[in-house]
């Protein structure tokens, strides 16, 4: 090896070790350069009207166990594997907003006699309009032996956090709220229409129930 | 000899038996098996109602969207990137609970409504927990995601408020409340916004 190979190898080493880092302004904050994408836009038409918000909060955790599992002559076994521990929590909000689909709405919807108007509205439906992660509320715990929880896994807990709220729907009553709601709301509106309060009545179709409910519950983003 | 014959015979007949059985108890049985089973669900925890709200949105236009968002931590011989995919759907339309008494009326025979200014709805639409994580090198603080969140709102407002959509929920809110009112049996009607963008 001569002399030039000899220092050409030594200037590679200490790039090597130096460069692993990323560097630091003088705010001790890494540099960053930020992009941005759109991937897809679709403008839709559409007739809704929401009559009732939900605010609901959830703090999802995880708990990541490795444990060794199998059998021996045909008796299982399982014990945990001691690895060190690693542990997350955080806070989900999401909101959920009752509506009514007004673009259903058609002549037969409103029946008039006389001075009194009845108007039948279709069932409610329930939305998920956004959810949020509080992020500055994230609490992680990972032992030295163990990596740091990925972009990834954080985003697989954040969907099962979501989707448990999503299954709950039907228990927290909003499909009651929204058709309250919407009669309360429409019927200053009717009356300033020149109909008296008392002639005015606001129904809904008699085919509800929570399972209805369950199957109208429509994700405002796509599930992938 | 007929003796050792017998002898042979019964220990063979022996060695098969114990061999048919063992093979037979191997087959259908398990001596040692071993795998790593990794936890993956999240804990079961309750969901929390904080608030509940009456409010009073009509929307007209909803507009749906899908922004790709990138950091890159620039470093001497390697950068570290975190890209994710941010999903949000923004609501145009009206908040009835503006109307006010002088906002309806009749001019002859002419029913008049003046609806509340076009707007966004609400201003939380992004559904951050439906985020999906595209790339990640390097560790990221939740701060970091944080920004990525402020700047894929930004971005979605951006590219969805424009005078475009907002002039097209104007144009269908006009036609979905006057279908209303004619349905309701007002044949002359002026449907009109306060101060449409």
């Amino acid at each position: 090896m001569n002399r030039n190979s000899l220092f050409f190898y030594v200037i590679l080493c200490l790039t090597t070790m130096f460069g692993c880092e990323g560097k630091e302004n003088a705010n001790g904050s890494a540099e960053e350069v930020d992009t941005l994408q759109m991937l897809v836009m679709q403008a839709r038409q559409c007739s809704r009207l929401y009559t009732t918000e939900y605010h609901i909060h959830k703090i999802v955790t995880h708990n990541d166990l490795i444990s060794l599992k199998g059998k021996l002559f045909n008796q299982d076994y399982q014990f945990r594997l001691p690895i060190g521990d690693r542990k997350i929590a955080f806070p989900i909000d999401a909101t959920l907003k009752g509506y009514i689909d007004m673009d259903q709405l058609s002549e037969r919807n409103f029946i008039r006699e006389g001075n009194k108007l009845t108007i039948i509205l279709p069932n409610p439906k329930v939305v998920m309009t956004s959810s949020k992660i509080d992020q500055a509320n994230v609490k992680e715990f990972v032992s030295l032996t163990r990596a740091h929880f990925s972009d990834r896994e954080l985003a697989e807990f954040e969907r099962q956090g979501r989707e448990a709220i999503i299954n709950n729907i039907p228990n927290y009553g909003i499909e009651q709220q929204t058709r309250k709601n919407a009669a309360r709301l429409l019927i200053p509106i009717v009356t300033k229409m020149g109909f008296n309060e008392e002639d005015v009545t606001i129904s809904f179709s008699d085919d509800f129930n929570p399972s209805i409910l369950l199957k109208s519950v429509e994700l405002n983003t796509s599930e992938k | 000899m007929k003796k050792r014959a017998i002898i042979i015979l019964v220990c063979s007949l022996f060695v098969i038996i114990a061999g048919t059985s063992l093979w037979y108890y191997l087959r259908h049985n398990t001596i040692f098996s071993a795998d790593i089973e990794r936890n993956d669900a999240i804990e079961v925890t309750p969901e929390l109602i904080r608030s509940i709200k009456d409010i009073g949105q009509w929307e007209f236009l909803s507009v749906k969207e899908e922004e790709l968002v990138d950091t890159v931590r620039k470093g001497i011989f390697s950068d570290d990137h975190l890209v994710r995919i941010y999903q949000g759907t923004l609501s145009i339309g009206v908040d009835l609970q503006q109307i006010k008494d002088h906002n309806i009326f009749f001019q002859s025979d002419t029913l008049h409504v003046i609806l509340p200014p076009i707007q966004l709805l609400d201003e939380n639409f992004i559904d951050e927990a439906g985020s999906r994580s595209f790339h990640e090198s390097g560790r990221w603080s939740p701060a970091a995601r944080e920004a990525l969140y402020q700047k894929a709102k930004r971005q979605m407002m951006a590219h969805a408020l424009t005078p475009r959509n907002y002039q097209s929920a104007q144009e269908y809110g006009e036609v979905q409340v006057r279908k209303m009112l004619q349905n309701m049996g007002f044949n002359h009607t002026v449907v009109s916004f306060s101060n449409g963008k």
